[in-house]
This record gives structure tokens, C-alpha cells and sequence, in this order.
């Protein structure tokens, strides 16, 4: 039984890494600051997913357990907003560029 | 009265956080519930009881959909990121919410960010930019769901849903 759920818990993590690696990836491929931060939160979101997943069986208790999904948690309360002020910082200077005016970074 | 509520639920859930980041230690109790009266307070402070309560089960489903969401949008970018001619048409698109202004908006706003090919770049009131990665994609009818299932988070209810004002580029 501990060596099936211990299997699981290593596809868990692999899927995990490989997600990390691909959102990385995002950031070569994608030419754009936005599609860069789609890559970025949204796989980096799920590859800390599969990870949370993979660690919850071996917690020592249900509080440890919670700890953990309270990171997934904040991880993403946090890259959702910090990707919505990037994306608004990036639309605001491009406005600034389209309307002719001049902006000094 | 409703505000007694509002502080005594915004306790419990801090209680709970404390109780997790000590893993179930005791030993710090009384500081931690120091540390939560202080919370509470100046949670309500920055936010303060409004009008919208959230309602546990529906929030419950609503994370349930969330997680699966965002579990179809991890797979979408990297699906997209990982074929050789990188399907993506990025462009901007407007739509007017119809949830009212405040925390139900926030909270499909920073939803938005995280389901399939779009990202929330300014709320202004009930007016949403939306940058997707492919403006093929049915952005709308994904919008629409997400209002309605936000609205019954908060016990609203929703005659039509966001309407598009004509996206740029």
C-alpha cells in the first residue's frame, strides 16, 4: 500500500516539475509580456498543484496538511494579482505610446 | 448585528489559519489569538461588512469548478506553448459586468486570471479588460458561466450576464 501511494506521489511530483518546466519554457517562446504572464501563472499554477498533491499524503498531520494547501492557496491569490498589475502597468504604458505622448520610464 | 457575524466568522477562519501555520501546536495559542483579534479588526478596516455575504456552499462549488478550471488552463498554455506553430492570437477585449461593484467583482476578476486564455488587466468598476490569448476562444459564454456561478456565491441573482463592448485589435 505505502509503496503504490508512494509511486503515486512521485508521478505527482514529476508532473509537477514538468509543468514548472514548461511555464519557464513560456517565457522563451512567447515574444509578449502578456502571453509570458498567461504561460507563467497559469502552468506555474498547476505544476504547485500536482507538487501540493504529491506532498499531502506524507504529512504528519491534518494541520501540517492545511498548511500546505494554505501555500497552493496564497500562491495563487498572489499570482493572480500580481499578474493583473503587471498586465495593467503594461496596457497603461502602451496606451500612453498610442495616444503620441511622450513617457519616460 | 450582522457585523458581530462578520467579525466572529473572519475569527474562526484566522483561528484556523494560525492553527495550520502552527501545525496544530498549542503552545502559542494565546498569542495567536492576540495576533487574530488584531487581524479581524484591521480586516475590517480595509474591508469593511458590505451588502454581499458569501454563502459556504455555493463558494464550496465554486471552488470545486475553480480548481477544474484552472487545471484545464494549465493544460491549454502548455498544450499551446509545447506545439510547434504556437496557436496564440492575443488581443484585449472590454466587457460591462452585471455583478455589482466591490468584492463580487474582484473576485471574477482575479478568477478570470486564472481560468483558460485570459487575464484581467484593469477593473474599472463594473468595466472589465480582459487580455486573452487567443480572441477566437469563447471568451464570452467562459465569462458568462463564471458571472453566474459568482453571483450565486453571493445569493444574486442575474437576469443577463457580462455583455462585450467591443474588444481592440
Amino acid at each position: 500500500m505505502t509503496e503504490i501511494v508512494q509511486m503515486v506521489q512521485g508521478v505527482l511530483l514529476i508532473a509537477g516539475c514538468v509543468f514548472f518546466a514548461i511555464g519557464t519554457l513560456g517565457l522563451f517562446r512567447f515574444s509578449e509580456t502578456l502571453t509570458r504572464i498567461h504561460a507563467l501563472t497559469k502552468v506555474d499554477n498547476l505544476g504547485l498543484g500536482f507538487v501540493v498533491l504529491a506532498l499531502l499524503p506524507g504529512m504528519p498531520s491534518l494541520a501540517s496538511g492545511m498548511k500546505v494547501v494554505l501555500i497552493w492557496l496564497v500562491a495563487l491569490v498572489a499570482s493572480a494579482t500580481s499578474a493583473h498589475l503587471i498586465a495593467r502597468a503594461v496596457r497603461s504604458q502602451e496606451r500612453g505610446r498610442s495616444a503620441g505622448s511622450e513617457h519616460h520610464d | 448585528m450582522s457585523t458581530v457575524i462578520t467579525i466572529l466568522s473572519r475569527m474562526i477562519l484566522l483561528l484556523l489559519v494560525w492553527w495550520a501555520f502552527t501545525e496544530g501546536d498549542r503552545s502559542g495559542i494565546g498569542f495567536g489569538l492576540v495576533i487574530v483579534i488584531l487581524a479581524s479588526f484591521i480586516s475590517l478596516r480595509l474591508f469593511p461588512p458590505g451588502t454581499a455575504r458569501v454563502r459556504p456552499l455555493p463558494f464550496l462549488l465554486f471552488m470545486l469548478f475553480f480548481i477544474g478550471r484552472s487545471v484545464v488552463a494549465g493544460i491549454d498554455v502548455a498544450r499551446r506553448l509545447l506545439s510547434p506553430s504556437l496557436p496564440v492570437n492575443p488581443g484585449y477585449l472590454t466587457f460591462y459586468l452585471s455583478l455589482p461593484e466591490g468584492s463580487p467583482c474582484w473576485l471574477l476578476a482575479n478568477t478570470m486570471s486564472l481560468m483558460p486564455g485570459t487575464l484581467s488587466v484593469s477593473l474599472d468598476g463594473t468595466r472589465l479588460d480582459l487580455h486573452c490569448l487567443d480572441t477566437r476562444d469563447p471568451v464570452e459564454a467562459d465569462l458568462k458561466a463564471v458571472e453566474q456561478k459568482i453571483a450565486r456565491v453571493f445569493g444574486l441573482s442575474l437576469h443577463d450576464g457580462a455583455w462585450r463592448a467591443g474588444g481592440n485589435e
